[in-house]
């Protein structure tokens, strides 16, 4: 390894596990809340639904570097709170990202046949218990490729919150390179760590689903 | 004697379909429909595709909601707000055209799935009955194989079995075998019979007319949502009472 590496490896690879727990964390938050907009827009709530749509639209309009603005200055200025760099980054990240998993999770929830929800309606349950045990486990696991696909992207926008100060993998490599001024060098590392970490996500997504998919 | 029973029980009928129609915006699906289900009667549903058959049966436990008349089963109006049909249908079993077993879990899996969550039974009495009910329709070797890796028969013989687990008063079939490979039919059929004999109230939609002459003790006719003859089991089959029905059976039993 280049010794420009070797020497700053340590703050580099501490920026890499900021945006490793900033994508686990948001990849969480993200799923979650995808996962709730995704059943209110499928199970038609009144209101909720319209409101899920409105926020669906809002985010798929809006470039990520504003939605990270909007966290870290717009909504403590609207609201009158405090924040930090690191926080609205993780605010922002899954109010993004959940939009596009709502949707990739409601169109894997219209794939589960309605004869099945009724069988499970059929036995008793409810439609609550008949979306948990049965038409979310099995949408979700029809999903996988396209959540970890998402978890790619996710893991890849981490690179952005720089930005705002956040010290994360890109960030902290651009700070390497403004005192060492090797860029390509610097560069190389850290597009390959990227491309090493996201074939790893794919690969453990391409795991699961062979695992667990039904048909 | 058994019949005589079935008699009896007509003063307090399990289902009462009263004038019942339904439609999908401008088509009619169900036109006056009215019957009466005794305890422990078997009827037989049948009428050519489109006749509003599986629909009748998918009202009598609310999975189809009607826009006119009542049905009530063992007193309790399915059509009423105020029902709780969850708690309702867990005294109405339902057994479907293709199987809908949940394929992500296994056979043993799908039979809990409702004891535990809907009837609050325990886990180790809801296996208990479970694995018990698996054996009663052969499959107790299948218990842990999930719905992909069973044939048709064996996915409808665990899809009875979980309606079986609940302890239903009443069991619905949906075209059972319909979707079944011939030689698979009567290993279907056979838990059926069984089941019947056993004096459970049964409504089974089916193109069988072997098994509705060997178990049924009466036949609907259904033809365009109307229920167009509905007569003892002997009689229809020596002679059906109307031309439609006539022609159905004879298309029916042609081949």
């Amino acid at each position: 390894m280049p010794e420009v590496i070797l020497k700053n490896l340590p703050f580099m690879l501490q920026g890499l596990a900021t945006s490793l727990q900033i994508s686990a964390m948001v990849a969480f938050g993200g799923t979650l809340l995808g996962l709730v907009v995704a059943v209110i827009l499928y199970s038609r709530v009144p209101v909720l639904s319209a409101v899920s749509r409105i926020y669906i639209e809002f985010i798929r309009g809006t470039p990520l570097l504003v939605v990270l603005f909007i966290a870290f200055f717009g909504l403590p200025a609207l609201f009158g709170y405090q924040t930090t760099a690191y926080k609205a980054t993780v605010v922002a990240f899954i109010l993004f990202i959940g939009a596009y998993l709502a949707e990739d999770i409601r169109s894997g929830l219209m794939t589960v046949k309605p004869t099945l929800t009724q069988a499970a309606l059929a036995t008793g349950l409810t439609h609550g218990q008949a979306l948990r045990f049965v038409v979310v486990p099995i949408a979700v696991r029809r999903i996988i490729p396209t959540l970890f696909n998402q978890y790619v992207r996710l893991f890849k926008f981490t690179s952005v919150a720089s930005v705002i100060g956040v010290s994360e993998f890109t960030g902290n490599a651009m700070l390497v390179n403004a005192r060492e001024f090797q860029p390509v060098t610097i560069l190389a590392f850290v597009a390959l760590t990227y491309l090493v970490i996201c074939l790893i996500l794919s690969g453990i997504g391409r795991w699961l689903y062979a695992r667990l998919a039904v048909n | 004697m058994a019949a005589a029973h079935k008699v009896n029980s007509m003063d307090n009928p399990t289902i009462v379909i009263d004038d019942v129609s339904k439609a999908y915006g401008s088509t009619q699906v169900l036109r006056n429909c009215s019957t009466r289900i005794g305890k422990g009667e078997v009827v037989v549903v049948c009428g050519p595709s489109g006749s509003g058959k599986s629909t009748l049966i998918k009202c009598v436990n609310g999975l189809e909601p009607f826009q006119s008349g009542s049905i009530t089963v063992e007193g309790i109006e399915v059509g009423s707000p105020r029902t709780n049909l969850p708690k309702l249908r867990m005294r109405i079993g339902m057994v479907f055209q293709h199987f809908e077993l949940y394929p992500h879990m296994t056979a043993l899996e799908n039979i809990m799935l409702a004891q535990v969550r809907a009837l609050k039974r325990s886990r180790v009495e809801a296996e208990t009955r479970s694995r018990s009910l698996l054996k009663r329709v052969g499959l107790e070797a299948k218990a842990d194989s999930r719905p992909a890796n069973l044939s048709g028969g064996q996915q409808q013989r665990v899809a009875i079995a979980r309606a079986l687990a609940l302890d239903p008063q009443v069991m619905l079939f949906d075209e059972p075998t319909s979707a079944l490979d011939p030689e698979m039919i009567s290993e279907v059929l056979d838990v059926m019979i069984e089941l019947a004999g056993e004096g459970m109230t049964m409504v089974v939609v089916t193109h069988e007319m072997g098994f509705a002459r060997r178990v049924a003790d009466r036949v609907i006719f259904m033809d365009q949502g109307r229920i167009v003859e509905d007569a003892a089991k002997e009689p229809f089959f020596a002679a059906p009472a109307s031309e439609r029905a006539r022609e159905f059976l004879s298309k029916i039993l042609a081949h």
